[in-house]
């Protein structure tokens, strides 16, 4: 088994570096190297998967550094291997939907290189077993972001959106990277697993605990797309869609998640469960709110990521392991889901991405738009689909949880029930009615079965088939089963909440679409569009600050004491020197009299200080 | 004899290559190669006749007894991986300057600063030691001064000047040293011995301070750096702070560990101080090779910080750091000189999609600059977490703010790579050719896997530099 | 034996025969090496009152291979013979060892001196002798005032300097110091040095900065340390006072000059300031190595520079630092002469210049006097500041030059021999020690 878990540590990195090569020399090696070692990933975690019966624990020393070791250890639970099976499994299908999507790429071999690397990031990620391969993992993964995101990187947005995506996340992962010097300090030990059980015992000051779960919170925040580090995510949507699937629907954003898990236990014991559902608040209903408003379609879809995994936060902040992490399951799912699907659609629109010049697609591409519905129907929970269950456990865990109870389960319970509203208006507006832009309609090609219709297919089935087993999620990523609790009168209100605004969407999108132009012409409306469309000017906000305040201010004031007193202290020393020149110079006149005079003068002053030093 | 050799046979070398190859300077390229190939080779040789501790004589000349004034070479763990890093440097710096005019002369002064670094390393006399120290201030002056950029006679004479002025203070404090401990072998003076530790301290500081460079000593740097020719800016960057970080670990840490322990906070304030102001200085900056220039200031705070903690695991990062800087700033700086060559600007406005005209070249650039910013998988990130690890270690928990300066670096660099590498071509570029001489390119490419080699493997040089700073570890950390 | 004395003196008064013929030069140099040859087998001037030992052997050794150099430069005849008569009358100094002896060779030293710049053809050269001519007339007034002094409160001619003695021999002594001094270059004695090195004939201020003041320097610090040393109390700050006067004094007036003969001069009073660090020190037992090791370095550097420059001012007519740029590409060879004397006079290592001043610097600090030798270690630093200038006019510049006037070839030769002495001095200190 070790041997396998190394496998698969290794397999992606020289993967990417031989689908490079490969794809140098012919550009379809590369996706055909992508696709075989994606598929053996995938195979490689379910034989891990199927022979599980302990966790994998591979302490190993990375190297030395005088008396300290840093280590580098692997650790594979149930929890590394459902975190595994999503990662590979996705990337798999992901890998196989860009056989299409990226067909007329000229850059394939990097592409795909990256793709691996990517994951193989991921599974360093969630096999780690201390902080140091934690946290290389987590930056592979911020790096290959930055890659992806960028791909496209002769134009200047995807550019621009890189170096978001970069800045944002490294502002959270400092965070993590001091945590690491904080857990050493406090614990002498890097290891997240032993952190659980050291955490228990009360070793550790409440208050350092309290700091570094805060800490490794701020770093969760960032890669997770949580508020207020969410702009990037947005900005990452200019990436290819395959990209925005895996990444920023699927894998990275969990890791955020995925790490707040890890250390549950030391959450409970820091008391710091409150934080992370309060933040989670804040952004699900953000991201809720202004996926409402946004016109593009992956916007939509990146602003309902970020209000799912907020409700993945709000269950574990609520104090349910278990709801949170089964909706990152449900939810990386579904998620990928509609992002394939999205990808489908762009693609075959000639890469178009403004929901207002689709419609009436469902002609043209009808399993897209039957598996999208299943997806959309997942992510409005509505029963059998899998996040009905999770998102309705989350509530439930809000409401029944005294620290939570209030306005953090009121915000949950909004922005659980408006997902129903932006995916409906996303569906409706992309599938039903009647084409907006003919020319485009008439464009629109229709996608091959093979490659990418079936992974969506495949992701369809799943998210519906997963409903019935969220008994057996919930113990693969808790460990142990919720008990059921119900609140009498939840699901008839859910339910009928969830029905009634789905209705207001079908006929304001589909029905009378002039009436809604009109309703958002209103000044009122308008100025709240904004603010929604804009994220709450969130991104403008940090940008602002970042531009005026650390650059233009700070790193200005110190340019301008550099060179105006450090170096202009240097450089004074040239004139001081002249001006003593210019002093000595005056003493001498040049006249061999002054010259006589003034030995004679030092020959008197010579015998006065003679007498006056004899005398002494 | 062997040691003496390579510090007195370039000297000779050089000024025999400066007048007989005037007419061929090809040639001189092939004997600087040959040479630091040798030196290569002599340094790996003396790591198999390293005893287990202590030093390696290599032997004693031109004794003047009655002053204690004797070229006495030895080495040890630390010495010989200094020698090792910087005939490395130098062998690469010689490949990356293979289409530079007027070759003969400055092949002649980069072997004749090759002797003077060697003894610099070598000699255990305080004085021989210092001389060798100055020595090496000469071909610097004649190579930024001569193939530097538009102000370059500005930057060579402040550089000399500056850095003079400092050693200036180092001599004073080496004559005090022997008129103390009567003698100036560092290997027999001890701490105890001293009447005015306290005195030799401070003056040893500033004078190796400077070369460092620490805030606020640190000016003359950029101005040599950004003028100097690109492989110039990285025998700088990697030979001669390094050059200063050694001295402040040999004369300083080792020789004076008391008065250190006292004055600790000096360094590391100091440390600080230079870590996030050359960070933001960097961060403000449009210049592309100041940029790195105060980059490269930005990591040796990094040392600085590291050096102070005065620990086995502080002192093994600190020289982890210097080796890892070493690599990291040095693409940085051959491929902002590159670009500079060029596109004739140094303004990054100027440049931009760079990556679509070079993308070997810029792909190099990239990993460079991730590991200035200290991503795992670098030399950069094994630097910072070890730093990290034994300052916070040793000083508490307020130092996980070294954190903070990687964030800076995340700033600087990433920013830089979007306007100088990626996005749309500027018109510029478009109409420029980035064709690179292979030579150069093979510099690169080795500095390149270095990065990554050593940063995925850093056991493979732990297992010497662990080793430099054994005697702390008996005592259980600091001194 | 016949001492180095009898045979330069000989020489520089056969010399005279020899005058337009193409034997003179060969001779002079064969004087010369027999009077190192005559130094070299310990050898003392045949007359009452002149000793001999090691550390004067040597330096009389350095001092003739020093003429060598200057002899083989030189082509003016009378130059020669001048040289030939300074440099007999240099060893009378360094042998003398009773004050009647020291001081009349040091007068004759002066009247040689004087003679030697009286050779004018230009009104410049005509200004630097006379005003050399006069502070020297007025040094030499002092001295016999001090000697004067010196005799009555109880001191005797005809031996070496008493080291106690009444406040009349204090004031004496001081007054003798004084008027020495101006020999020295030491502020206030100074001011004649400034024009007389820059206006002179370069050749002739090679001799002048180079040989003579040395030779003087280490001839003080024989006759007159041991009484320095009783009285320490005065001696110190007084003679500590004018080091740093004089060092500081000379390194700020050459920054910012011109022209390259001024700098020289400038940097030749700057150095005399160094050596009085010695004077200072003479407590300490490195005080003696010291100025010896200074005067051996100096005499080769500064004759260096000089005999440099007046090839330089020969073959293009140099004088300032614009005429000198982009010289190196004009003569690379004389540049590189010329910029490893600057650089020894710079103090860098592996020159003279640097172990000289290491010694002497030393010497201060083993006599506790610490802050006087981080100034002069800042001096020197400065200083570097117009060396390095005078380099960068060199290297850095790019500059038009006229045809070549002359082609020089054995003036290269005589730079190879102080090059060479530059160098091996600056690598090996054995000799010194000893």
């Amino acid at each position: 088994m070790p041997n396998l878990a190394i496998t698969l540590l290794l397999l992606p990195m020289f993967g990417a570096l031989f689908a490079f090569v490969s794809g140098k020399i012919n550009r379809k090696f590369a996706f055909w190297s992508a696709e075989l070692i994606g598929l053996s990933l995938f195979l490689i975690t379910l034989k891990l998967y199927s022979s599980y019966t302990m966790p994998i624990d591979l302490p190993m020393t990375w190297f030395s550094l005088g008396d300290f070791s840093i280590p580098f250890g692997i650790y594979i639970d149930k929890l590394s291997l459902v975190m595994l099976l999503i990662a590979t499994g996705l990337g798999f299908l992901d890998i196989h939907f860009a056989h299409d999507y990226m067909k007329e790429d000229p850059h394939q071999p990097r592409y795909y290189a990256k793709v691996l690397f990517f994951i193989g990031g991921m599974i360093l990620l969630v096999s780690a077993k201390d902080m140091v391969s934690l946290f290389t993992g987590w930056e592979f993964m911020g790096l290959a972001s930055y890659l992806l995101i960028s791909f496209w990187h002769e134009q200047s947005v995807p550019a621009d959106a890189g170096v978001s995506a970069f800045l944002f996340t490294r502002f959270g992962d400092i965070f993590l990277f001091a945590s690491i010097g904080l857990l050493f300090y406090l614990t002498g030990s890097l290891d997240l697993v032993h952190l659980n059980e050291l955490a228990t015992t009360g070793k550790i000051e409440q208050n350092m605990m309290y700091l570094i779960a805060v800490f490794i919170f701020i770093a969760a925040i960032g890669k997770s797309g949580q508020f207020p580090l969410f702009p990037w995510l947005m900005r990452a949507m200019e990436g290819p869609t395959t990209v925005s699937a895996l990444i920023h629907g699927a894998t990275m954003v969990n890791s955020g998640i995925y790490i707040v898990a890890r250390l549950f236990d030391f959450y409970v014991a820091a008391e710091a469960l409150i934080v992370v559902a309060a933040f989670g608040a804040i952004s699900a209903f953000i991201g809720a709110t202004s996926a409402l408003v946004q016109s593009e379609l992956k916007k939509v879809l990146a602003y309902s990521t970020m209000s799912h995994l907020s409700l993945a936060f709000i269950g574990l902040g609520a104090g349910s392991l278990a709801a949170g992490m089964t909706h990152l399951v449900n939810h990386a799912v579904f998620k990928a889901l509609l992002f394939l699907g999205a990808g489908a659609i762009i693609m075959s629109a000639a890469h178009v991405k403004d929901m207002w010049r689709f419609g009436g697609l469902k002609a043209k591409m009808p399993l897209v738009a039957l598996f999208m519905g299943l997806g959309a129907l997942s992510l409005s929970g509505i029963p059998p689909f899998s996040g009905f269950y999770s998102k309705d456990a989350i509530i439930i865990a809000t409401l029944t949880n005294p620290q939570t109870d209030g306005i953090i389960s009121s915000l949950t319970l909004i922005s659980g029930i408006l997902s129903i509203a932006y995916i409906g208006r996303l569906w409706f507006l992309t599938f039903a009615g009647e084409p907006r832009d003919k020319e485009l309609f008439e464009k629109t090609s229709k996608p091959s079965f093979f490659w990418i219709t079936l992974p969506l297919g495949i992701l369809g089935v799943a998210t519906l088939v997963m409903g019935f087993f969220q008994g057996d999620i919930a113990e693969l990523v808790s460990g142990s089963v919720p008990k059921e609790e119900h609140i009498s009168g939840l699901f008839i209100g859910l339910m009928s909440s969830i029905s009634l605004l789905g209705l207001i969407v079908y006929y304001y999108f589909v029905k009378r679409l002039d009436l809604t132009k009109k309703i958002a012409a209103q000044p009122l409306m308008r100025s709240i569009h904004k603010v929604l469309f804009n994220g709450y000017f969130i991104e403008f906000f940090i940008h602002y600050f970042a531009r005026e305040v650390i650059v233009d201010g700070f790193a200005k004031a110190m340019n301008w004491i550099d060179t105006y007193i450090i170096d202009a202290t240097v450089n004074a020393t040239v004139s001081i020197a002249q001006r003593v020149k210019t002093l000595f110079a005056k003493l001498h006149s040049g006249y061999a009299s002054d010259n006589s005079g003034a030995m004679a003068f030092g020959v008197l002053l010579l015998l006065v200080i003679l007498f006056v030093g004899g005398a002494m | 004899m062997s040691g003496l050799g390579f510090i007195f046979s370039p000297f000779i070398i050089a000024i025999l290559t400066a007048l007989l190859f005037r007419k061929k300077s090809a040639v001189s390229k092939f004997v600087a190669l040959a040479l630091f190939t040798t030196m290569l080779l002599f340094s790996l040789h003396l790591f198999t006749e390293l005893p287990s501790s202590g030093y390696l004589d290599l032997g004693t000349f031109l004794a003047v007894p009655q002053f204690d004034f004797f070229l006495s070479l030895k080495v040890d763990m630390l010495s010989t991986i200094m020698l090792t890093l910087t005939s490395v440097l130098l062998l690469l710096v010689a490949l990356s300057s293979w289409s530079i005019k007027n070759q003969a002369l400055y092949y002649s002064l980069l072997i004749f600063f090759s002797g003077a670094i060697f003894g610099v390393f070598m000699s255990t006399n305080l004085l021989w030691f210092f001389i060798f120290w100055e020595l090496t201030l000469i071909p610097m002056y004649f190579l930024v001064g001569i193939w530097g950029a538009e102000r370059r006679i500005y930057a060579a004479v402040k550089f000399f000047l500056y850095t003079h002025v400092a050693s200036m203070f180092v001599l004073l404090a080496f004559f005090l040293i022997h008129k103390e401990a009567g003698t100036f072998d560092m290997t027999l003076v001890k701490e105890g011995m001293l009447l005015s530790p306290v005195l030799i301290w401070w003056l040893l500081f500033v004078g190796f301070a400077v070369k460092m460079p620490l805030f606020p000593f640190h000016t003359w740097l950029p101005d040599a750096h950004v003028q100097a020719p690109a492989p110039i800016s990285v025998l700088l960057a990697g030979v001669l702070l390094k050059m200063g970080a050694y001295a402040m670990i040999r004369m300083v840490l080792l020789l004076l560990p008391e008065t250190s322990q006292k004055y600790a906070w000096v360094l590391l304030a100091l440390g600080l101080i230079t870590l996030f102001y050359a960070g933001f200085m960097a961060i403000y900056e449009t210049h592309l090779k100041k940029m790195v220039a105060y980059s490269s200031i930005s990591h040796m705070g990094l040392v600085a910080i590291a050096m102070s903690t005065l620990s086995y695991a502080g002192l093994s990062a600190t020289l982890y750091e210097m080796i890892g800087h070493a690599f990291v700033i040095a693409p940085l700086f051959l491929i902002a000189g590159f670009f500079h060559h060029k596109t004739g600007s140094w303004e990054m406005k100027d440049m931009g999609g760079i990556m679509q005209k070079a993308p070997y070249i810029s792909a190099i650039f990239v990993l460079a600059g991730l590991g200035a910013l200290g991503l795992p998988g670098t030399m950069g990130f094994v630097g910072e977490l070890s730093i990290l690890l034994s300052s916070i270690k040793s000083f508490g928990l307020w130092m996980a703010i070294v954190a903070l300066g990687s964030m800076l670096g995340a700033g600087y660099i990433i920013w830089t790579l979007r306007r100088v590498i990626y996005g749309e071509m500027s018109e510029v570029v478009k109409k420029t050719d980035f064709s690179m001489n292979v030579f150069e390119f093979l510099a690169l490419a080795v500095f390149a896997l270095f990065i990554i080699l050593f940063g995925l493997f850093p056991n493979l040089l732990f297992e010497y530099i662990n080793p430099a700073f054994a005697q702390f570890s008996s005592l259980g950390g600091a001194l | 034996m016949i001492s180095a004395f009898t045979i330069l003196f000989a020489m520089s008064l056969v010399s005279l025969f020899f005058h337009r013929s193409y034997l003179l030069k060969p001779l002079s140099l064969v004087a010369l090496l027999g009077a190192g040859y005559a130094t070299f087998s310990g050898t003392v001037v045949p007359l009452i009152g002149f000793a001999t030992n090691e550390q004067i052997q040597l330096f009389e050794l350095v001092l003739e291979l020093v003429l060598f150099a200057t002899i083989l430069h030189e082509s003016e005849d009378i130059t020669i013979t001048q040289t030939l008569f300074l440099g007999s009358a240099s060893v009378l100094l360094l042998q003398s060892d009773t004050l009647i002896s020291f001081i009349l060779s040091f007068e004759a030293l002066s009247i040689i001196s004087v003679v030697l710049v009286s050779y004018i053809k230009t009104k410049d050269q005509a200004e630097g002798a006379v005003k050399m001519f006069i502070a020297g007339s007025m040094a030499t007034g002092i001295v016999l005032l001090g000697v004067a002094f010196y005799l009555m409160g109880g001191g005797m001619l005809l031996a070496p300097l008493s080291t106690q003695g009444s406040l009349f021999m204090g004031i004496g002594v001081a007054l003798m110091l004084a008027g020495l001094f101006y020999k020295l270059t030491i502020v206030p004695f100074h001011g004649w040095a400034i024009d007389t090195y820059a206006l002179v004939r370069h050749s002739h201020a090679a001799i002048l900065s180079g040989v003579a003041k040395t030779v003087a320097a280490l001839a003080i610090f024989k006759i007159f340390a041991p009484f320095l040393a009783e009285h320490i109390t005065l001696s110190m700050p007084l003679l500590a006072t004018l080091a740093i006067i004089t060092m500081s004094l000379g390194n700020f007036l050459a920054l910012f000059t011109k022209n390259i003969a001024r700098i020289l001069s400038y940097s030749s009073i700057a150095h005399a300031g160094y050596m009085l660090i010695a004077f200072v020190a003479v407590k300490s037992s490195y005080a003696d190595e010291g100025i010896l090791y200074m005067a051996i370095a100096y005499i080769f550097m500064q004759s260096g520079a000089f005999l440099a420059l007046d090839s330089m001012k020969k073959e293009y007519e140099i004088e300032t630092l614009d005429e000198l740029k982009g010289f190196a590409s004009q003569n690379p060879i004389l540049s590189f002469f010329f910029t490893l004397q600057l650089f020894s006079l710079a103090g860098i290592p592996l020159l003279a210049g640097f172990l000289a001043k290491a010694v002497v610097f030393y010497a201060g600090v083993d006599a506790g006097l610490w802050w006087l030798v981080l100034i002069a270690l800042l001096n020197s630093a400065l200083s570097v500041g117009y060396y390095a200038w005078i380099i960068k006019s060199i290297y850095f510049d790019e500059g038009t030059f006229k045809a070549k006037l002359v082609e020089l070839h054995l003036p290269l030769a005589s730079q190879a021999i102080l090059a060479v002495g530059t160098l091996f001095f600056g690598v090996y200190a054995g000799i010194i020690f000893r």
